[in-house]
């Protein structure tokens, strides 16, 4: 039996948080958000990084399957791009005139991302996203918006929801929701909203939380692309969460479409805080004539990292080695579950996995699996799609199946078949 | 959205008269006005909800509708209702005159009780036992006015319709020893309390305790932050839980 981590010391520095920070740690790396079930079982903060791994305050290793969310795409503090930002930070970073290493990074998005005619920076996936709705209202003169339920695209009011606080319905009056992968309630909409209608953003499968991960239906965004181009509207593609670990082309490519705008952020620089739009040509003068900038979108060193990041996934192939570590993986862990009675569901793409032991709708068992994982130094959550990096080693993954396995065990013991 | 009169009766029915049945069973002195008695009083509010409460053995239930009932009282707004839950409006009986003594004594004694306990007086929640009660009363009225919320506000449907079915639990403690629960069903994204917990559900806010319940209710603490402590835990169908507490944020919108 491993053992079971402590973790006094993160909480013990929560309760220090907790008095000076709203929630103590606010948003998805928060226990509340990332519905952190026991919170005991969790560690809050980490002390250093490295490959596949995470530190937390008490010493612990977590193997660990979030990579920040999305951007440790080549494993933390990967050599090659935290040189290319060590080298461009002695030169500069955030000044007056941007550095023409801009340039240099948005031709190698054009040269790498099948649908970018141009690229545009910013810092969060939100700036991006937000930039893409605008930009389709405002090269269409059209208010409306289609999303597809279960999407993500980031934290403005347009992007929430009516009962989110803060949100006020002029916020969200023009959004339409249609279900996943239902085509003809596309259509109706479109019916229903003639020339209305700016965009339709999705992103390219439903990695939603609390439910199997969902691939497009054959031919669906071929249709919904179809769709688009007849009625003038944009597509959007929101590539913020799942880009480049599908196709460093992009997701569309993945999928056998084009988009028209499609966003990047997490794995663009590996951890390096740049996001960027990138377009078709017919787009690019009304970016042109927006009004979109922030204090840091133009620093050098971010884009710096996102070259080397870039030229290294190409060196590497990774989304191919990705998808053959998660394919790993996933195959271990559902023979893990299998071998002690338990129907864990692994959905979404291997490179994005999510997990979800199906003998128990409500999730309390799933979530009971999770915790115990944790506990182990493997660090999965039980609500949100999985990440793989480019630095798990056969070790990596032979481990996680190992405790995964030991858990099952003890989960069986807690809860006898039949 | 703002404060619509309508759902405010809604709450004010379901969620405040509603925790009448649960002030009988924890309050001595509420118990004994209605002790012996058999009488129900429907509230018929013209263009908003109507429901009975029915009071025998010293017990009550509130059912929807007023069909059958001792006295019924009528309003001709929702306004006028919530007028006179507020204590600024009078009701209209329009039948069981004969039994008025009980409505213009005991029920407002009753009701009197409810808001003490309702709206505290200063210092009153320092009595370990009133804060135990009061607490209990208010995660009646809450839950009531959850499920009101949840199937007439737009904002509240909004939310259900993002609640997947099953029952969802939100208890005080341990209720198998002093503490409290109470349960919402969830069907076809309308909202219902429970007479009666599940001893599983599908999804579970639980507060560590009647001081962490209060202080929440209360607004002085947060559920998010208290989620960190692990003051506040959640269980289950997260969703079902993320959901109800958006609606939550309606409740202290139209009760606060």
């Amino acid at each position: 039996m491993r053992k079971i981590n402590d973790y006094s010391k993160s909480h013990a520095e929560f309760l220090r948080a907790e008095r000076v920070i709203p929630s103590g740690i606010y948003g998805h790396q928060g226990p509340a958000e990332g519905c952190y079930v026991p919170v005991e079982a969790f560690p809050l903060f980490s002390s250093r990084a490295k490959g596949s791994y995470l530190w937390d305050l008490d010493g612990n290793r977590l193997i660990d399957y979030m990579c920040a969310y999305g951007p440790n795409i080549l494993g933390y503090h990967d050599p090659d791009v935290d040189a290319a930002a060590a080298k461009q930070r002695a030169i500069s970073d955030c000044t007056t005139l941007p550095n023409t290493v801009m340039i240099d990074f948005a031709e190698l998005l054009v040269e790498t991302v099948a649908t970018a005619d141009w690229a545009f920076f910013a810092k969060n996936g939100n700036d991006v996203t937000t930039l893409a709705v605008m930009v389709a209202r405002a090269f269409t003169h059209r208010k409306k918006i289609v999303f597809f339920k279960g999407y993500y695209h980031g934290v403005s009011p347009w992007t929430q929801k009516i009962d989110y606080a803060g949100v006020i319905e002029e916020d969200v009056m023009h959004n339409i929701y249609v279900d996943w992968n239902d085509f003809d309630a596309l259509e109706r909409v479109f019916a229903e909203n003639r020339g209305e209608i700016a965009a339709v953003i999705g992103q390219p499968y439903m990695h939603g939380n609390f439910a199997d991960n969902a691939l497009p239906a054959k031919d669906f965004w071929q249709k919904v692309r179809r769709l688009c181009t007849a009625e003038s509207s944009v597509l959007i593609v929101d590539d913020v969460r799942a880009g480049f670990r599908l196709d460093l082309a992009g997701s569309d490519h993945y999928f056998g479409f084009e988009a028209d705008l499609i966003c990047f952020c997490k794995a663009l620089a590996n951890g390096y805080n740049v996001s960027a739009l990138c377009g078709k040509d017919f787009l690019k003068n009304t970016v042109s004539s927006m009004s979109y900038t922030g204090s840091y979108w133009l620093s050098a060193v971010p884009f710096a990292a996102g070259i080397a990041c870039i030229e290294k996934m190409k060196r590497i192939n990774c989304p191919r080695l990705l998808n053959e570590k998660g394919t790993k993986l996933k195959e271990g862990l559902i023979a893990a579950a299998e071998s002690f009675g338990f129907d864990l569901h692994v959905t979404g793409a291997p490179s994005l996995f999510y997990l979800r032991i199906a003998d128990d709708p409500s999730l309390r068992l799933h979530q009971e699996w999770i915790a115990e994982c944790v506990k182990r130094g493997i660090f999965f959550t039980n609500h949100h799609n999985h990440f793989i990096n480019a630095s798990l080693s056969d070790e990596d993954i032979r481990e996680t199946v190992e405790v995964a396995a030991e858990v099952f065990e003890v989960l069986r013991a807690r809860h006898p078949k039949g | 959205m703002g404060k619509d009169q309508t759902v405010l009766a809604h709450c004010n029915l379901f969620g405040v008269l509603g925790a009448i049945p649960e002030l009988l069973r924890i309050d001595e002195e509420a118990r004994a006005l209605v002790k012996g008695q058999r009488i129900s009083i429907g509230f018929s509010v013209k263009n908003g909800p109507r429901a009975t409460l029915f009071f025998e053995n010293g017990n009550a239930v509130l059912r929807e509708g007023c069909g059958s009932c001792s006295i019924k009282l009528y309003f001709s707004s929702p306004e006028k209702f919530n007028g006179m839950i507020d204590g600024t409006a009078m009701p209209l009986p329009v039948s069981g005159f004969f039994r008025l003594g009980f409505l213009l004594k005991n029920f407002t004694k009753l009701t009197d009780i409810l808001s003490s306990y309702l709206r505290p007086a200063e210092g009153a929640l320092e009595n370990p036992e009133f804060l135990v009660k009061s607490t209990k009363l208010m995660l009646h009225v809450i839950a009531g006015s959850v499920a009101q919320i949840g199937c007439v506000d737009p904002v509240g449907r909004f939310s259900a319709s993002n609640i997947v079915d099953g029952d969802i639990k939100i208890s005080i403690g341990d209720p198998k020893s002093g503490g409290a629960a109470i349960a919402v069903s969830a069907k076809d994204h309308r909202l219902q309390v429970l007479e009666s917990v599940p001893e599983v559900s599908f999804s579970e806010m639980s507060f560590a305790d009647y001081q962490t319940a209060r202080d929440l209710f209360d607004g002085k603490i947060n559920a998010v932050a208290a989620v960190g402590t692990g003051k506040v835990r959640i269980f289950g169908m997260i969703s079902q839980i993320d959901n109800v507490n958006r609606i939550l944020d309606r409740v202290s919108l139209y009760l606060a």
